[in-house]
């Protein structure tokens, strides 16, 4: 094992873990504003990164507002299914677990949809930056990948000012921590619940739009990424969407060391192992603090 | 059993005797399937009616159960029931030693372990090709011999997977009509208290986690031994989730509920496949459909339905 491959290694992790953070940090946010699990968040990224494509080969957009219409086409979806599913079942004070089914259905039925819509061809977006590459002690970095970490990191910290600096990200945790009382000071808690889900959405696209230049998005990378997302969410603690981005990073580091040490066939069952484990010995996730409620 | 749901099971049995030869080919195949998933079901039902536990990893124990009977039978030349018993004893010990730690967790956390669960026995059903086959898969499995009356027609083995789908039925039944059914019933509507009552929780939802993982094995052998062949592509995350499904449409309390389900998994895909590839959507609209306005499935709903229009009837009487 030389230091080059240990870099490589390494560095290929922070580089998925980005993307396993922003879907992670959408299923955080979405279960912090309105306790459902979003087993379609993966779904999202498919979205975002399909919309960026299309708009980009079909249209003939420019590559950056492609990018931005794929964001906006998540944030939408969000917001679509928030109005359209989520508020007449929770006014029903549906169970969580058919909060779950919901979302499972609707995950069906999108993947389903680009399948019929788009086809079953992967597609590949052109690299942010250049095609570049940097070479560190012989370990090979695409600008892209580079481009993907800033762009991660940015978001992240866009995302705590967001919660802790404006009066919209502030309402929201309001309405998350206890509805009635944030409903007597004159906050709309079923719109909070909405901007949860638009939020969501963004996130889960961005993570889309970033990973295709890597790997390229097909309909079935939804539910692969929807629980890689769940693990990071759930390493973080699940009710922080910050330490999402932690517990991202976390696994995907997890990864890329089990790729070395052991077989990359085996990359899902080490991270899914570790997700096991962790739930189990874990429950606070690895940061230890905020409550982990949910069932 | 009262006398009145007796008049209804004589029709009902004769119609049952009757299908295979009336209906054709392929549905009869499809209504073999409907049998195996119900069994598949079943198990499912009993936790997420009984226990509130929603198991996204069914699809692991059917694999394991395909792949003892396709292993047993075409690598090392034993009987059949050989298969059976192996799929079942793996089956049941796994979900044992993993059903210990994980069903500690609840809720969401438990839904998505067993999800983790059955992407990695996936995963590792497609890496051990040793075992599995791989991709590739076992074929030649041979078909069912009952001291020599050989079930190699789908109107042969409908009989066979019915029977044993009506007896795991009866097992299901009894379960949650004995001391341990009144013992879930009581965890489930309070947990604590059933625990100040010196019931052992996490032994109990152990047990009907093992049931469910025999039936699981139970319905992957009787899969394997109709289709002849298993490969990789049965036994997906994708799989979990319908038959997860199955009570969930059907209504997970009720056992005919569970009967519903499997059929609603098995014919409507083959329904809308004649509208061509739009069927996929249309499947996974009507999952939402059915979740959203049927929250206790079709059995639920529909007994919804008969008192509402027995109360508007006893009005106006």
């Amino acid at each position: 094992m030389t230091i080059s491959l240990v870099l490589q290694a390494l560095f290929a992790g922070v580089t998925n873990g980005i993307v396993y953070a922003l879907v992670g940090m959408g299923l955080s946010a979405i279960f912090k504003g309105s306790r459902v699990i979003n087993a379609m968040q993966g779904e999202f990224a498919v979205i975002g990164a399909m919309t960026t494509v299309l708009l980009l080969t079909k249209s003939g957009w420019p590559y950056a507002a492609a990018i931005a219409g794929g964001a906006v086409a998540g944030a939408l979806v969000g917001a679509f299914i928030e109005v359209a599913f989520v508020r007449y079942m929770a006014a029903k004070n549906a169970s969580e677990d058919s909060f779950l089914l919901l979302t499972i259905g609707l995950a069906l039925s999108l993947s389903a949809s680009i399948l019929y819509f788009v086809g079953r061809d992967g597609h590949l977006l052109p690299p942010l930056g250049s095609e570049g590459v940097l070479i560190v002690m012989d370990a090979v970095i695409q600008f892209h990948a580079l481009w993907l970490i800033a762009i991660g990191i940015g978001a992240t910290l866009a995302l705590r000012a967001f919660y802790h600096r404006t009066t919209i990200g502030l309402s929201m945790m309001a309405a998350s921590i206890d509805a009635d009382g944030a409903a007597t000071t004159g906050i709309n808690v079923a719109r909070m619940r909405t901007f949860t889900f638009v939020l969501g959405g963004l996130l889960g696209a961005m993570g889309g739009i970033l990973v295709t230049p890597l790997i390229g998005v097909d309909y079935q990378l939804g539910l692969n990424l929807t629980l890689k997302g769940f693990a990071a969410a759930v390493l973080g603690g699940l009710t922080n969407p910050l330490g999402a981005a932690v517990g991202g990073v976390t696994l995907g580091l997890v990864e890329s060391l089990a790729i070395i040490g052991i077989s990359s066939s085996y990359k899902d069952v080490v991270a899914f192992s570790v997700l096991i484990v962790i739930m189990i010995l874990m429950p606070q996730g690895i940061l230890g603090r905020a409550g982990r409620r949910g069932g | 059993m009262s006398s009145r749901s007796l008049l209804w099971l004589v029709p009902c049995l004769v119609i049952w005797a009757v299908l295979p030869f009336v209906l054709p080919r392929n549905v009869a195949d499809l209504l073999v399937f409907t049998g195996i998933y119900t069994v598949a079901g079943l198990g499912i039902g009993l936790l997420l009616g009984h226990c509130g536990i929603v198991n996204l990893a069914q699809a692991t124990f059917y694999g394991l159960g395909a792949y003892a009977s396709a292993y047993c039978t075409v690598m090392m030349g034993l009987p059949s029931i050989a298969g059976f018993i192996v799929g079942a004893v793996i089956s049941m010990a796994l979900a044992y030693v993993i059903g210990r730690p994980i069903l500690r967790l609840t809720g969401y956390f438990l839904a998505l372990g067993t999800l983790a669960l059955s992407a990695i026995a996936s995963a590792l059903f497609f890496e051990w090709d040793w075992l599995t086959g791989g991709t590739l898969g076992i074929g030649g499995i041979p078909k069912l011999d009952l001291f020599g009356f050989v079930l190699d027609r789908p109107s042969r083995y409908y009989f066979f997977v019915w029977i044993v789908a009506f007896a795991c039925m009866i097992v299901a039944h009894n379960l949650v009509d004995s001391r341990t059914g009144l013992m879930l019933r009581a965890m489930r509507d309070s947990s604590t208290a059933a625990a100040s009552l010196s019931i052992d929780l996490q032994a109990l939802r152990t047990k009907v986690f093992v049931v469910c993982a025999l039936f699981g094995a139970l319905a992957g052998s009787l899969f394997a031994h109709h289709v002849s062949f298993v490969s990789t592509q049965s036994f997906t995350v994708d799989r979990s989730i319908s038959f997860l499904l199955i009570p969930v449409i059907g209504g997970a309390t009720s056992i005919p509920g569970i009967v519903v389900g499997a059929l609603f998994v098995t014919f409507l895909p083959e329904l809308l496949s004649k509208l061509g590839d739009i069927h996929q959507i249309l499947f996974g609209l009507a999952l939402v459909a059915v979740v959203v306005l049927m929250p206790e499935g079709l059995v639920g709903a529909f007994g919804k339905l008969r008192t509402r229009l027995a109360r508007r009837g006893g009005g106006h009487g």
